[in-house]
């Protein structure tokens, strides 16, 4: 049994390019070893200084990821933040593990860390006493429901980190869309300081914002770029998340997305809809305006369009999965029946959608 | 290990535990021990690059660098009879004087109390293969935080053919031993508890699924995938049970009644919902999507036919800037 599912997912994931990264084994736990050495010469060389795009990836244990996400959901739609520990490696910053900080409400106020340095300093201290040398590198806060994207208090406030607290590093995770989609959303991102204009870089993964917030992103996407984030496991954590599936094979039969998640996809419908109307009364305008050129007008329109589209496509092809899952379940555990009574109709539905 | 030792150990343990509580465990908590077993064990031994001024160790502080004890502390909820373990943090033992630190101990509660105010020490956890003589001093010394501390013990040996986790807890109770009511450590068991937040980030570690949205074959593919392997895990456990009680059938193995009754009143329960509410809410459930789809679709084809109207019109342009047809490509 375990053999064949191997295969399979071995077949899925050659099909799908994924890199895997080899079964960590003893040798490759040594990216957990700090050394205290080199680590302070690169605080001094400080080759962050000269090349604003210094960073470009990120690697996140899997404590760290576990930590973040899990105090993101606690948090509800409320958004938290907390801090990272970890250290860098030439053009990569390692995020070790993340604790939280007593503060609420992030979006409201620049700097809202400084209400919990106390909180911060205590910590440190008395995680380097049992052991944990690393430094804070960076801080990670959630967005709710409305993406993975840096903020205008967002952008100050890395700012004013990048100047203080160089090396540092800003993580978004949106719990919400994580629970929805079924995979993590985390975004990592780093500010160009003011006045810097970074050279074209190539539009990274689409995502949809809300109305309310658009304009927010709009203004601020272009001072911020974001950087590749990659996971590590210690050998004895792979080990336990093997053994983990032995256990966790029930919760994909038990929980359903559908019924968590009700109120947010109805939030994004009612979203798509007024994008809907406001691109409507967009292109009734353009109608009787005329002077514009013509051509330039139809590309915005037929842009907007297309992102409407493949929001609704992306809201949908969800809840067809949670809808597949659901006639799974149905088709499992209801179409069974006792040898002697009659057999009465089980559901038979096929669902028959194919975008 | 020697006659004495394995003396004391038979004096700390017994099989199971009485005390009618259930135990429900976090993976946060397993990942946090496993965390901190590693970064102290690669502190330890650093790595071959690293210049380390060093001696050779001797045998016994090899094996001792191989594979440190560390200790922490276990926090989480009690409600009524059933304990959730939640979170954990290290704690600063030390082995030659026999004693915890204990301010370092309240220093943290405080400041774990802050950010996550519902949580109290429910006990500590310590890495190792079993529980030692030794264990129970720090056992004793928690127990003014908490009268009826828990002792979670995780093996970090690395063995592939064990299926089960290497995660034991045991509850202290007092025995009579020779006369003298001693505390002694107790087996209990337990279950592994998760939200959906804590499943996705585990099973994304796990399986490192592509980080990026991929196409919609992709994400079909990976979902079907998961729901796939969840029902060959299901399958593979309901043939042993088949083979079991086929087994009993035949009279190879001797007819355990509990078992059996477990069995039976399993396959009562099936099917899982047939009333008639059920069905009318699942038929609408999927009604709806249905019907999100249908409206996912019109919107793909309105914006389809207005790219298709957009280049009809400028390959077929009527006023050109140059006044009169043009030839179009």
């Amino acid at each position: 049994m375990e053999g064949s599912s191997t295969i399979a997912r071995k077949t899925w994931e050659l099909e799908n390019n994924i890199l895997t990264v080899n079964t960590p084994d003893s040798a490759s736990d040594n990216i957990f070893y700090y050394d205290d050495t080199s680590q302070s010469k690169f605080q001094q060389e400080k080759p962050w200084e000269t090349d604003p795009h210094y960073f470009k990836r990120v690697k996140i244990s899997a404590l760290a990821l576990l930590k973040m996400v899990v105090h993101a959901r606690s948090g509800g739609t409320i958004e938290i933040m907390g801090l990272m520990q970890g250290k860098t490696d030439g053009d990569a910053i390692i995020v070790m593990d993340a604790f939280a900080l007593p503060v609420e409400g992030t979006e409201t106020r620049v700097n809202a860390q400084a209400d919990a340095y106390e909180y911060m300093v205590e910590y440190s201290q008395t995680n380097k006493l049992a052991g944990r040398l690393e430094n804070v590198v960076g801080w990670y806060h959630s967005h709710p429901g409305y993406g993975c994207w840096l903020s205008g208090i967002d952008v100050s406030t890395q700012r004013l980190n990048q100047q203080h607290q160089e090396p540092f590093l800003a993580v978004v995770i949106d719990p919400t869309r994580t629970v929805s989609a079924g995979k993590v959303e985390i975004g990592a991102f780093r500010t160009y300081s003011e006045g810097y204009k970074p050279p074209d870089e190539p539009v990274s993964e689409y995502q949809t914002i809300p109305l309310n917030k658009i304009e927010d992103f709009g203004v601020h996407c272009k001072q911020y770029y974001s950087l590749d984030i990659t996971y590590f496991k210690s050998s004895l954590d792979s080990h336990f998340l093997d053994l983990l599936w032995n256990k966790y094979w029930v919760n994909i039969f038990s929980s359903s997305p559908l019924l968590g998640n009700g109120d947010y996809v109805a939030g994004q419908i009612s979203d798509l809809a007024e994008k809907l109307e406001q691109a409507e009364n967009h292109l009734a305008h353009s109608r009787f305006g005329g002077i514009v050129p013509l051509h330039r007008k139809k590309e915005d329109e037929s842009q907007v369009l297309t992102k409407i589209t493949r929001d609704s496509s992306k809201i949908t092809v969800e809840q067809v999965h949670g809808l597949m899952s659901q006639v799974i379940k149905d088709v499992l555990f209801n179409s069974v029946r006792q040898s002697n009574k009659s057999p009465t109709d089980s559901l038979d539905s096929e669902p028959l959608i194919t975008s | 290990m020697t006659n004495a030792g394995k003396n004391s150990r038979e004096k700390t343990m017994a099989p199971s535990s009485s005390s009618g509580l259930t135990f429900k465990l976090h993976p946060l908590v397993m990942l946090n021990i496993s965390d901190h077993f590693t970064r102290v064990k690669t502190q330890l031994n650093p790595p071959a690059s690293s210049c380390s001024t060093g001696n050779v160790p001797s045998n016994a502080d090899a094996v001792f660098l191989q594979n440190p004890r560390v200790y922490g502390c276990v926090i989480g909820l009690q409600k009524g009879r059933t304990v959730e373990i939640f979170n954990s943090f290290e704690l600063i033992f030390d082995p030659i004087a026999d004693n915890l630190d204990r301010s370092f101990v309240e220093k943290k509660q405080e400041l774990y109390k802050k950010v996550f105010p519902d949580f109290y020490i429910l006990g500590w956890y310590s890495t190792g293969c079993d529980a030692t003589k030794s264990d129970m001093h720090i056992h004793k010394a928690l127990m003014d935080i908490n009268e009826s501390p828990i002792y979670v013990l995780l093996n970090p040996a690395i063995n592939h053919a064990q299926k089960d986790l290497p995660v034991t807890i045991y509850e202290s109770e007092f025995h009579v031993i020779d006369g003298i009511p001693q505390p002694i450590f107790v087996h209990t068991s337990y279950t592994i508890e998760t939200v959906e937040a804590e499943r996705i980030s585990v099973d994304h570690v796990a399986h490192l699924k592509p980080s990026d949205g991929g196409s919609a074959a992709t994400q079909l593919t990976a979902h079907l995938t998961g729901i796939h392997s969840a029902i060959k895990m299901l399958n593979s456990r309901i043939r042993v049970l088949y083979q079991y009680l086929a087994a009993m059938h035949k009279g190879d193995i001797s007819c355990e009644n509990s078992l059996l009754r477990q069995v039976s009143s399993l396959l009562r329960s099936l099917p899982a919902a047939v009333s008639k509410k059920f069905h009318d809410d699942f038929l609408m459930e999927y009604n709806d999507k249905l019907l999100m789809s249908y409206l996912a679709m019109l919107t793909n084809c309105a914006s389809n036919m207005n790219e298709m109207v957009d280049k009809f019109n400028v390959a077929y342009e009527r006023n050109s800037r140059r006044g009169g047809r043009t030839a179009f490509m």
